[in-house]
Order: structure tokens, then sequence, then C-alpha cells
């Protein structure tokens, strides 16, 4: 696997239905804060959910997951969900074993996430 | 033996202390040497240093005798205290029957300026040598002084420097010293015997100089109760350090209070929010297993609590490797309200418990592929470890193997309760 150390961080632009927030490259203790900023940006609300893209992840340490969690206690308190998608299967698998999977659902694709949110 | 008289000593920590003077050579020295025979019009120049009972030649030009009266004569430059001047060698009654004085290359003109530190000890001398007498100019003089001058920068510029790298040095084997210490306060440095167990743990650093937060411990509990637990606090450095002291004492600590592996589990994650409430974002955590074992009769009763740690893999006598999970537990220290599961198993004669932390699961095949539960759980099936120390040496082998795929520190810690060994009944042996 390659680690270039580089990290994308986008928001998609909010017109209908939920926040969607693309990350992908490595998620560690240099490359976090970039997406810790862009979780700031977002304003949850009842009917301001998050999606967050995680298909072209190729990392994430543990200052990565401590930020998804943060993220996800903000968007609950706001009373939004936060949902992932396309986590890899390897991450998803260390995801599972920490419990995460019982706070954050896993989508395959952000569509599929979209789609959850609407039904 | 002469007495070193109080000056010359002072003079000669001097030279010791440019301890880089021993290899201090080199183009910049030769080049004042050239200079000083140029300057001069001389066919020889040197630059020494006087030591103890030695004369040091660190730079030469045009191949100058360097014993006997050369030698005496840069001693004596030295004693002399300041440029020093032999007009015409033969004139001088010690000085005249020197072979370099009467034979080749027939030295008859000496002139030497004192090379000085900054708190005025003569450390040498730059020196010019003619094989016509003659006398010597002040301008001459002069500029043998200030190449002595330029002598003295270069060595004071090596010094700093040597000094620099020795400093350098002591740093970082003070450094590497704190971090060995600290590893050694994290980990218990040997296991309790416990009756009717086995037990072996290892450490695999990733890095030498990197402390890990990888920890575990086995301890005595209430009645013949005994504790375990191996874990991982997220980070590396000193703080995961820092943070990896406070579970393992909060982890026995708690045991103490209440061992229901579920409490205990509960008891660190309420410390560990506590020590991180109104904290810097993103929050520390850790993952961990805890169990209490319970003997009976051919072996032990083991209660195990996990949160957000991989599973513990039983290695039955019958070599089925399984693992002893509860389905559930969650990271320790960073969510709310978390969840801890518990679940209770037998190791029987002839089992064994792998715990883990996460360097190993996680490491990389060389397929590319994360190595997982599965992965290990093959590996163990097939080397059929049958003791603790068998254990090791298996998850060792297969930590060498993954080589450069192992990207994280791991801890091992394993038990095992020895096969049952067939005793002759009390009853045949007291009728014999």
């Amino acid at each position: 696997m390659q680690h270039d150390n580089g990290l994308t961080v986008s928001l998609q632009p909010h017109t209908s239905g939920p926040h969607l927030l693309v990350v992908a490259g490595d998620l560690d203790h240099h490359t976090t804060p970039r997406l810790r900023a862009a979780l700031e940006e977002v304003k949850f609300g009842p009917d301001a959910d998050l999606v967050i893209d995680l298909s072209g992840l190729t990392f994430c340490d543990s200052t990565g997951i401590a930020t998804l969690v943060a993220a996800h206690q903000r968007a609950a308190d706001a009373g939004a969900a936060l949902f992932l998608a396309g986590l890899d299967a390897d991450i998803a698998r260390v995801f599972q074993i920490m419990g995460l999977d019982q706070l954050l659902s896993f989508y395959d694709s952000p569509e599929e996430a979209v789609r959850a949110l609407s039904e | 033996m002469p007495l070193t008289s109080a000056p010359e000593a002072s003079r000669l920590a001097a030279v010791r202390r440019y301890a880089a003077l021993e290899t201090a050579s080199g183009a910049a020295l030769d080049r004042v040497a050239g200079l000083a025979a140029r300057i001069f019009h001389a066919p020889f120049a040197t630059v020494t240093i006087v030591g103890d009972d030695t004369v040091h030649a660190i730079a030469a030009h045009g191949l100058p005798p360097r014993r006997g009266l050369v030698e005496s004569l840069c001693a004596a430059a030295v004693r002399h205290g300041g440029p020093y001047v032999v007009h015409d060698a033969l004139l001088d009654p010690q000085a005249a029957g020197d072979p370099a004085v009467r034979g080749e290359p027939g030295i008859r003109f000496f002139a030497a300026a004192l090379i000085t530190t900054p708190d005025g000890e003569a450390l040498g001398s730059v020196n010019v040598m003619d094989v016509r007498p003659r006398e010597a100019g002040d301008e001459e003089l002069d500029c043998l002084r200030d190449l002595a001058g330029l002598v003295m920068d270069e060595l004071e510029v090596r010094l700093a420097t040597h000094r620099t790298v020795e400093i350098e040095r002591e740093l970082r084997a003070g450094a590497e010293r704190l971090a060995r210490t600290l590893q050694r306060t994290l980990l218990p440095p040997v296991l309790p015997r416990v009756p009717g167990l086995r037990a072996a743990a290892a450490y695999h650093p990733v890095s030498a100089d990197e402390v890990g937060g990888d920890f575990y411990d086995l301890f005595p509990l209430d009645g013949d109760r005994w504790g375990f637990f191996l874990g991982d606090v997220c980070g590396k450095g000193a703080d995961a350090a820092a943070l990896t002291s406070l579970v393992r004492y909060t982890l026995r600590a708690a045991a103490v209070y209440d061992a229901d592996p579920h409490a205990v589990l509960a008891n660190l994650d309420a410390v560990l929010q506590q020590e991180h409430a109104g904290g810097e974002a993103p929050v520390p955590y850790c993952t961990a297993v805890f169990g209490v074992l319970q003997p009976d009769d051919d072996g032990f009763g083991v209660t195990l609590a996990t949160g957000g740690h991989p599973p513990a893999l039983a290695v039955r006598a019958n070599g089925l490797v399984e693992p002893i999970h509860p389905a559930g537990g969650q990271l320790i220290g960073i969510l709310r309200d978390p969840h801890f599961a518990q679940v209770s198993a037998r190791l029987n004669a002839g089992d064994a418990l792998l715990l883990y932390t996460d360097g190993l699961t996680e490491a990389r095949t060389p397929t590319g592929s994360m190595l997982d539960e599965d992965g290990l759980t093959a590996y163990l099936a097939a080397a059929r470890p049958t003791s603790a120390d068998a254990l090791l040496t298996t998850v060792h082998d297969l930590i060498t193997a993954l080589g450069k795929g192992v990207s994280d520190d791991t801890a091992i810690l394993a038990l095992s309760v020895p096969p049952a060994t067939r005793t002759p009944s009390s009853g045949s042996l007291g009728a014999a």
C-alpha cells in the first residue's frame, strides 16, 4: 500500500439532502487537523445530516479515529446523523474491532448512505 | 621524574582540552606552514604542539627535521613565552652538536611564534627553519605571530565543533536511556509465578528509540484469583508513555476495588474521560483486554472483558484455535456511554491463551493484505504451540517472517495450563 501522506478534504455544496464531505489520502496526526477544520465548518441540525465519503481513504490512525468520534458526538448533539461511506475493508475491520460500527453507520457508497438517510 | 610546575600543569591541561589536536591536521594547517616558509623565504616550516614529553608536528612544509634539536627548540619556544629566535645554531653550544645542524639538512636559523589560547596558555608554536644564519625582521615576526593566531582560531573552531558533536551524542544517549527506562516502567520486568499456570510475555518494538503505548501485567487478586491485562494506548512518545502509566495503575487499583472485568474497564473509562475533560481534541484513548483467572481442579476459569481490543485466541490442547472474545466491546476513554463486553471460558490442561496488540494483526503479509485475526489463527493452528513459551516463540517467528510488514509495536502475553500428567494412585503405591 502506498502512503503519500497527502490528504484532501472537500465539502460538497449543500443544496438539498445531507452535507457530503469527501476525504481522500492518509489520515494521520499530520493531516487530521485539516479534517477537523473541515468538520468544524459543517452546521449540523435535525435536517442537516453528514455523509463522509471515505472511499479514497488509504490510512487512518488514532487521531483520525478520535476526530471521527468527536464529529459523531457533535452531530448527535444537534440531532443529526453521521454516516460513513466507501470504507476500505481493512479499515472497516479495525473500526469494527474498536466497536465503532455500533456508533457510526457504514455504507458501501455515498449514494447508498444518502438513500438510507432519505428513507 | 621531573615535577611538573603549576603553570606547566595548567598549560598541559589546556593541551589536553584541545583533545581534538590528537588528530588535528589537514590542508588549512599545512597552508599556514607553507605561508610561514614563504614569508621567511625559508625551506622549512612546522606547526607543533608541545605535550607532556612529546612535541607533535600537526603540519609541515618542506620535509623539515622533526626530532632532536627541533623538538627541544619548539619546547624552548613554549617555555620562553614569546617570539623565539635562534640566529645561528652553530654559535649555540647546545645546538651545535646536533646532527640536523652539523649534518643534513644543516639547520642554522630557527624562529617560532606561540600558539596561545584565549586564556593565555601556550599550546605550541608555528616554526620556521633555514639552512643559513640570519636575522629575523620585525615584519616577518609579526606575520609569524599572525599565522600562529590563525592556527589558534582554527583549533578553537575544531574544539567547538568537537564539543558540539560530543554534546549532541550525550543528549542522544540520554534520550535513548530515558526511553528505555520509561519502557521498562511500562512493562512488568518479570511475570509472577502462578501455581498451575505458565505465563510468558514479550514486547516487539518497531523502533528502538520511540516509546510505544503497549502494556500488560499479571498480578495476584484476593484469594487464589489472578488478574491480567494487555492493551494499547493510542499514540507514541512521551504523552503516550504518561497515559500508559496512568492506564496500568488504574487497572491495578480498579481490580483491587472490584475485580469484575467489566467493572474494571468501566472504571478505567471513567478515569480516562476525567483526565481529558475539557482538553484539546482529539482525545487519546486506549483498547484493552482485562481478565480474571480462577483456578479449579485441572485448569482455570477465565472471565474476560474487552474494550475495542482484538480477540484473545485460545490454542486448545487438541490444536483447535478459537477466539475468546465477547462481541461489541468499545474503545476506552473516548466514547459516551461505551459498552464493554464480558465472556467466561475455561483453560483446561494443555490449553494456551494468547493476548496481543494490533501491531500483530494489522501487519501486512507479503501479498499486501492485513494479517488480521484469520491469518494469525491459521498460523497458530499450523504451528500448534502447546505452552506459553512455545506460543511466544511462534509469534516471534511470525513477526520475524512478516519483517517490514509490521509497522507498529506488538506486546504479547501468553498463558498456558501444563498438560495433565498421569500420576500413580496412592492406593497401589501403598500396597507395594
